[in-house]
């Protein structure tokens, strides 16, 4: 008889840890949007009542900031870094994994790929520096160039690891099949073997917007144009601009939170399978 | 059967990535190499100094407090980071009602600019505004802890937040890792009478292995990436006490100018990076072997 009621008491303790947990792990988003409604004599006396909600931070943080510059920008260095990035590391993984030559040897190509791969022990605050100084020496400060390039750079070593690990698995039935049929290098690297890489281009591009969407070190070295501004760099101007009014940084912090957790609500599978994909790759 | 191609065809399928990545990663480490043993003012051409950046560091305090502080949020994370989201991927595995939900919510902050975490928890932690002191006055407690900005919490309320920005991220790794571990295992034990807990110690725990190396290798590496945080809630301050090597880093190039002592430190956090790294990566190629 004690044997089916001591799980379910073990089961209610687990359940009620794991929403414990949760909640917690929530609460500070939940603050930040709940004070964004406080009147900033209530959040600074720190006296919290919810009967003087008011939308006061709102009015006053669209005012002040230019948040439509923000997300354009920060839109377009994501679909461009993100895109030409994608197509970039799909080449070259391709040469590395599928291209054979008569000249040379494998050798090239596996030294080549231990080249790209030993990136990924860089940590990036190391050329924030050197990058500068090359933006500047290219001319490409103050264009979106000036953060587009790097961001790819960046993000290479990891797209080459995750598609040569699958190119390497890609069935050499499909290209002898395509080789009968007549098809170039071309039309085998974009039409063949590109569309059957979709999912993890998919994973790999969920991976890079993400890191694009909340790259700050590179923009705050790259970026002195307020016209360029970002949406992280933005954020952390926001303790600037309203050094006393903590309400409308609040409100600015809840309006820059919200699209971003309803993006993520939206596509939360794909970002938890793209993130442990990369994790576990 | 593989493509048979040209030497010249090869060599323009690899070259946009080549030429980017030599650019933009290989050379900057060269050139930080170079110049951290130079003297340069970003005017003038550098001056060879030999390794007076790296005898300055020795000697320099900020530099030995920034890499405590590192190593502060490396054990912090190592010790509760990793018991703590195994835990909770344990219980979101088991038959906790709704645990569907609960995954993406709990991952939620792992989303969110590490520079928007930074500004949300000033909200929380800031002595005099903060929720943290609040709550301590509300239940009776008048101390007043400085967890920023203070002399001795901050790196430990930087790594805290570090933890619960990263959590959410460990759990989906350790619960895909539990995930797939064969069913029949641990039903034959549940027959043998074993216990949740001994299920745990005896079979999850060992069979995870491999999981547990990736998170170690992960906490490891992303130690390095502690910046946002560091720069919005103590700006690395009072005086240097809150800073980690990459933020003080930062400081000496950017704020200071003082370009090729910066140049010395970006060389030895690469160095420290790289060696963790190829440490983390060592440690699971062997516990794969022994498998």
């Amino acid at each position: 008889m004690n044997e089916p009621r001591k799980p379910r008491t073990g089961r209610i303790v687990a359940t009620a840890a794991a929403y414990l947990i949760t909640f917690v792990i929530l609460f500070p988003l939940l603050w930040i949007a709940l004070l964004s409604f406080q009147s900033n004599e209530n959040i600074l006396n720190r006296s919290f009542s919810l009967d003087d909600l008011s939308l006061a931070n709102y009015r006053q943080a669209t005012q002040t900031l230019n948040l439509l510059v923000m997300y354009k920008n920060t839109l377009i260095l994501a679909f461009v870094s993100v895109t030409a990035g994608l197509v970039i590391s799909f080449m070259a993984a391709f040469a590395l994994t599928r291209m054979v030559f008569r000249t040379t040897r494998r050798r090239v190509q596996s030294s080549l790929r231990y080249y790209f791969l030993a990136g990924l022990a860089v940590p990036v605050y190391v050329l924030l520096f050197p990058v500068y100084r090359i933006d500047i020496a290219l001319g490409l400060f103050g264009t979106h160039a000036a953060l587009i390039l790097p961001y790819i750079a960046v993000t290479i070593p990891f797209n080459i690891l995750l598609l040569t690990g699958f190119l390497r698995e890609f069935p050499e039935e499909i290209e002898q099949a395509a080789l009968i049929d007549g098809v170039g290098l071309w039309g085998m690297a974009w039409k063949v073997v590109f569309p059957l890489m979709r999912p993890v281009l998919a994973t790999l591009a969920i991976l890079n917007v993400i890191y694009v969407w909340n790259e700050f070190p590179f923009a705050v070295t790259l970026i002195n144009d307020p016209t360029l501004t970002t949406v992280s760099l933005g954020v952390s101007q926001f303790q600037g601009v309203y050094s006393v009014d903590y309400g409308a940084m609040m409100a600015s912090a809840t309006l820059v939170l919200v699209p971003q957790l309803v993006v993520y609500a939206l596509f939360q599978r794909q970002v938890i399978s793209g993130m442990t994909a990369g994790a576990i790759r | 059967m593989n493509w048979l191609t040209t030497r010249r065809q090869f060599t323009l399928m690899i070259a946009p990535a080549f030429l980017l990545y030599t650019v933009f990663m290989v050379y900057p480490i060269l050139y930080s190499l170079y110049y951290s043993f130079t003297a340069f003012d970003g005017v003038s051409s550098p001056e060879f100094v030999g390794t007076e950046n790296y005898r300055a560091m020795a000697d320099d305090s900020a530099f030995w407090t920034s890499l405590r502080n590192t190593g502060v949020i490396l054990g912090l994370s190592l010790l509760l980071l990793i018991p703590l989201a195994f835990l909770l991927a344990v219980l979101l595995s088991g038959q906790v009602k709704g645990s569907a939900v609960l995954r993406p919510l709990v991952f939620a902050p792992a989303i969110v600019a590490p520079i928007l975490v930074g500004l949300v928890w000033i909200f929380i932690l800031d002595p005099d505004i903060g929720l943290a002191n609040a709550f301590l006055l509300a239940v009776g407690v008048p101390a007043q802890p400085q967890w920023i900005g203070g002399s001795t919490l901050s790196p430990y309320s930087v790594a805290l937040v570090h933890l619960w920005q990263q959590i959410g991220f460990v759990v989906t790794i350790f619960y895909a890792g539990i995930r797939m571990l064969p069913r029949e295992v641990l039903e034959a034990s549940t027959l043998d009478g074993a216990n949740r807990f001994q299920q745990l110690r005896h079979i999850v725990v060992p069979m995870l292995r491999e999981t547990f190396g990736i998170v170690t290798a992960l906490v490891v590496t992303g130690v390095f990436k502690v910046f946002e945080l560091v720069y919005a809630l103590t700006g690395g301050g009072p005086a240097h006490l809150s800073e980690v090597l990459v933020s003080y880093m930062y400081h000496i190039t950017f704020t200071t100018q003082q370009y090729s002592y910066g140049m010395a430190l970006a060389v030895v956090v690469f160095l420290i990076g790289a060696v963790a790294s190829a440490l983390t990566l060592a440690g699971m190629r062997r516990r794969a072997a022994a498998r």
